[in-house]
């Protein structure tokens, strides 16, 4: 097969970026954590203790999303009824939806009875990564063949046994894996931690931000984050190890179950019961952006599309049509960016073994936090004598850095399942090399980058952790007006809060649903 | 291992189907030791009527018994009816050993005991020496002689067989085949089979004392 030379160069953009946006800046975190004043911050008890609030937190939120999440993944991915790809995907509109959204959301549901606090936090932790346990549990439950259990009860165990020694047992790799990523979230939780959390509900993360923005410490920052990191680091080398134990299971889906007698309303139950708990949220949300205490109003709306700058007293928090404006701007450059940069690390794992190793490189950032990544580039970038921050260019590049792994997620199975032989009969046919690539995997690359485009906007559109750290005081993205607007009392700026998150959601769905149909399409 | 007799499966006016009736009421009795051929094309309810006398789907009507127990309304876990089908359905985070003693550890046997009990069994299906082994490791022939020592550590007293053989070759069929009629006959328990094979058919009721072939 001929390839284009210029094929095996592919991997150097990635490289490239990866050496300038990640490994620079981790090196500066790490130049901050070695110096002689480090041990003086390890033996401070107070990231410590934080580190312990944090860790108590992420179990409560996980054992809350496995409690509802194994439920919900067992009858939307293993039950035939009318509605179930609706349901399904609906199940996933918690995980896309922002979490300054999510946190605004809460509030604006259980606010009033639960207050700010480690309730509502790991509830709405829970909620943000029930799409995380029903699609890793539920792509597993979904190969188990349902005889199995019967199998099990014809040989004498009962129900409850037989779900437990079969079932459970040959599920516990994959309930471990979505465990995992849940604990991983809520351990580093930023948004909801900010926005509905109080001395309780503190993570490292938001200590990093404190340590950062407020206190200017970056040295204890760094070792902040440093001990974040090694938590993460150990929890998911725990899950990889976990995921090893998988054994068994059809490669192929089971045929779906039709519920039939008591079954039948169990898994209708469930089914309502999980679009109430997904919907909740997001209708208390539209809600509280049409009512005042006086009744229904349409004041937030027209605050939100005035171009009048909120005050609130010595805060400017600017406009919400101007940070409307600069989110969307900054969702483009980093779907851009993302797409170019992920999109030739998928085509690198098509070359050799430095591109496939570079390719796997790029999965790094999702390990990062948000704060660490912020930290690193606001310490490599952000100040004198390389100071970037007044171009604005530093939020897009941490965006684009979070999103690459999902361009690559997305683009490397399509370009696999390209057959590569298509060039050779292009090249039969008389095209020159490059002539000859394009044609085999053109197409697939084009539908590819735009819908791993599309997500790359959704991902920066959302976002709050990297931007909380990178963005100017005076430029802030949308989900950070919303935080500040949180931030100030009255129900003014709570229904403006309210309004600028519907419409995040409005533009993030929207993204997210025309990349599934066009993913779906190819 | 059941090496008693169990008295014969009785199936008394037995409707089976799941809104609707799918086919006239079935009568009919197996003796201990023989095996009832279930015959007939995808989707003519064959495997529904095997599905009702063990208990995975209710029946319609009429009466299911073992020797003097009417079992129609028993949930599966106490009918005593050993299931193979067509796929070993081996649980795949235990080892052969295990498998075969999930049974016996159901029914409270210790788990020493149990375990030697699953290799005495995997002698008799000609498996001596691969308790240990992981389930990934077998052929398909093995995986399901594992699957019937499975059936029958449980002590069943009745055997149902679906299409166990048809995910195999040609020679490995005929050959487990006679395995499990001698084993059928050993263990002096009814059993029902079911294929859309007529000379699987045949191959099945003519090697036991009494064999009936069902057509549907």
């Amino acid at each position: 097969m001929s390839h284009p030379r210029w094929l095996s160069w592919t991997w150097a953009v990635p490289a490239l970026f990866l050496v300038a946006f990640l490994a620079i800046p981790l090196a500066s975190l790490g130049r901050e954590i070695i110096n002689p004043g480090t041990a003086s911050y390890l033996l401070d008890p107070l990231p410590w203790r934080v580190a312990g609030l944090a860790a108590g937190q992420a179990l409560v939120s996980t054992a809350l999303a496995l409690a509802i999440g194994l439920p919900m993944a067992n009858v939307l991915t293993r039950y035939r009824f009318r509605g179930r790809r609706w349901a399904l995907a609906l199940a996933t509109v918690p995980f896309v939806l922002p979490t300054v959204v999510v946190a605004l959301a809460f509030r604006a549901l259980l606010g009033g009875s639960l207050g700010s606090g480690f309730a509502i936090v790991v509830l709405a932790h829970a909620y943000l990564n029930l799409a995380v346990v029903v699609r890793i549990v539920g792509a597993r439950w979904i190969t188990i063949d349902p005889r199995m259990e019967l199998t099990a009860r014809a040989l004498g165990a009962g129900p409850w046994t037989a779900f437990r020694t079969v079932t459970l047992s040959a599920l516990r790799p994959a309930i471990a894996s979505a465990a995992a990523i849940v604990f991983v979230f809520s351990f580093t939780s930023l948004g909801v931690v900010l926005l509905i959390g109080d001395s309780s509900t503190r993570t490292l993360e938001s200590l990093v931000l404190r340590q950062t923005s407020i206190l200017l410490d970056f040295q204890a920052a760094a070792v902040s984050a440093a001990i974040q990191a090694l938590v993460v680091g150990s929890v998911l080398v725990w899950a990889a190890r976990q995921r090893a134990l998988q054994r068994g299971g059809s490669a192929r889906p089971m045929r779906l179950i039709r519920p039939r007698g008591r079954a039948r309303w169990a898994v209708g139950a469930v089914a309502v019961a999980a679009a109430l708990i997904v919907l909740a949220p997001v209708l208390a949300l539209v809600w509280a952006s049409l009512r005042s205490g006086s009744g229904w109003t349409l004041a937030w709306w027209s605050g939100l599309f005035g171009s009048n700058t909120i005050d609130a007293g010595s805060t400017r928090i600017g406009s919400p049509l101007s940070a409307m404006a600069r989110s969307l701007t900054f969702a483009l450059a980093t779907g851009v960016v993302a797409a170019v940069v992920g999109g030739l690390a998928a085509v690198s794992v098509l070359t050799g073994r430095i591109g496939r190793a570079f390719a796997i490189a790029t999965a790094l950032p999702l390990g990062i936090s948000a704060a660490t990544l912020g930290l690193g580039t606001l310490l490599a970038y952000g100040r004198p004598p390389l100071d970037l921050r007044a171009t604005g260019l530093l939020v897009p590049i941490a965006h684009a850095l979070i999103a690459v792994p999902l361009v690559v997620a997305v683009a490397t199975p399509t370009l696999r399942a390209t057959d590569p032989r298509l060039v050779t009969v292009a090249a039969n046919l008389g095209a020159r090399p490059t002539r000859a690539w394009w044609t085999g995997y053109g197409p697939a690359m084009r539908t590819v980058m735009v819908a791993a485009g599309g997500l790359a906007c959704a991902v920066s559109l959302g976002e709050f952790g990297a931007a909380s750290f990178l963005a100017r005081a005076d430029g802030p993205t949308v989900p950070l007006v919303i935080a500040r607007l949180l931030g100030r009392p009255g129900e003014a700026s709570f229904g403006v809060a309210a309004a600028l998150a519907v419409v995040l959601v409005i533009m993030t769905t929207t993204l997210v649903a025309a990349v599934d149909r066009g993913g779906r399409r190819t | 291992m059941n090496e008693s007799e169990s008295g014969g499966l009785r199936a008394i006016e037995l409707v089976i189907g799941y809104d609707a009736p799918l086919h006239d009421p079935f009568t009919f009795t197996i003796d201990p030791g023989s095996v009832l051929a279930i015959v007939g094309p995808s989707g003519c309810g064959k495997s529904t009527l095997l599905a009702t006398i063990a208990g995975l789907t209710p029946a319609l009507g009429g009466r299911v018994e073992i020797g003097s127990r009417d079992i129609t309304t028993l949930p599966i876990n106490e009918r005593r009816i050993g299931m193979v089908f067509q796929e070993a359905l081996l649980f795949p985070h235990l080892n052969v050993r295990d498998n075969v003693a999930y049974g016996p550890r159901r029914a409270g046997v210790a788990r020493e005991e149990a375990r030697a009990e699953a290799d005495r069994l995997l002698t008799w299906v000609d498996l001596e020496g691969y308790g240990d082994r992981s389930i990934e490791h077998l052929s398909g022939g093995q995986a399901q002689r594992v699957s019937l020592a499975r059936a029958l550590a449980a002590k069943p007293d009745a055997l149902c067989l679906d299409e166990p053989f048809s995910a195999l070759d040609a020679p490995l069929r005929a050959r487990l085949a006679e395995d499990v009629l001698a084993v059928i006959a050993r263990a002096r328990i009814p059993a029902i089979h079911v294929t859309h094979d007529p000379l699987e058919a045949q191959t099945m009721t003519h090697g036991t004392g009494g064999g009936y072939i069902l057509s549907m």
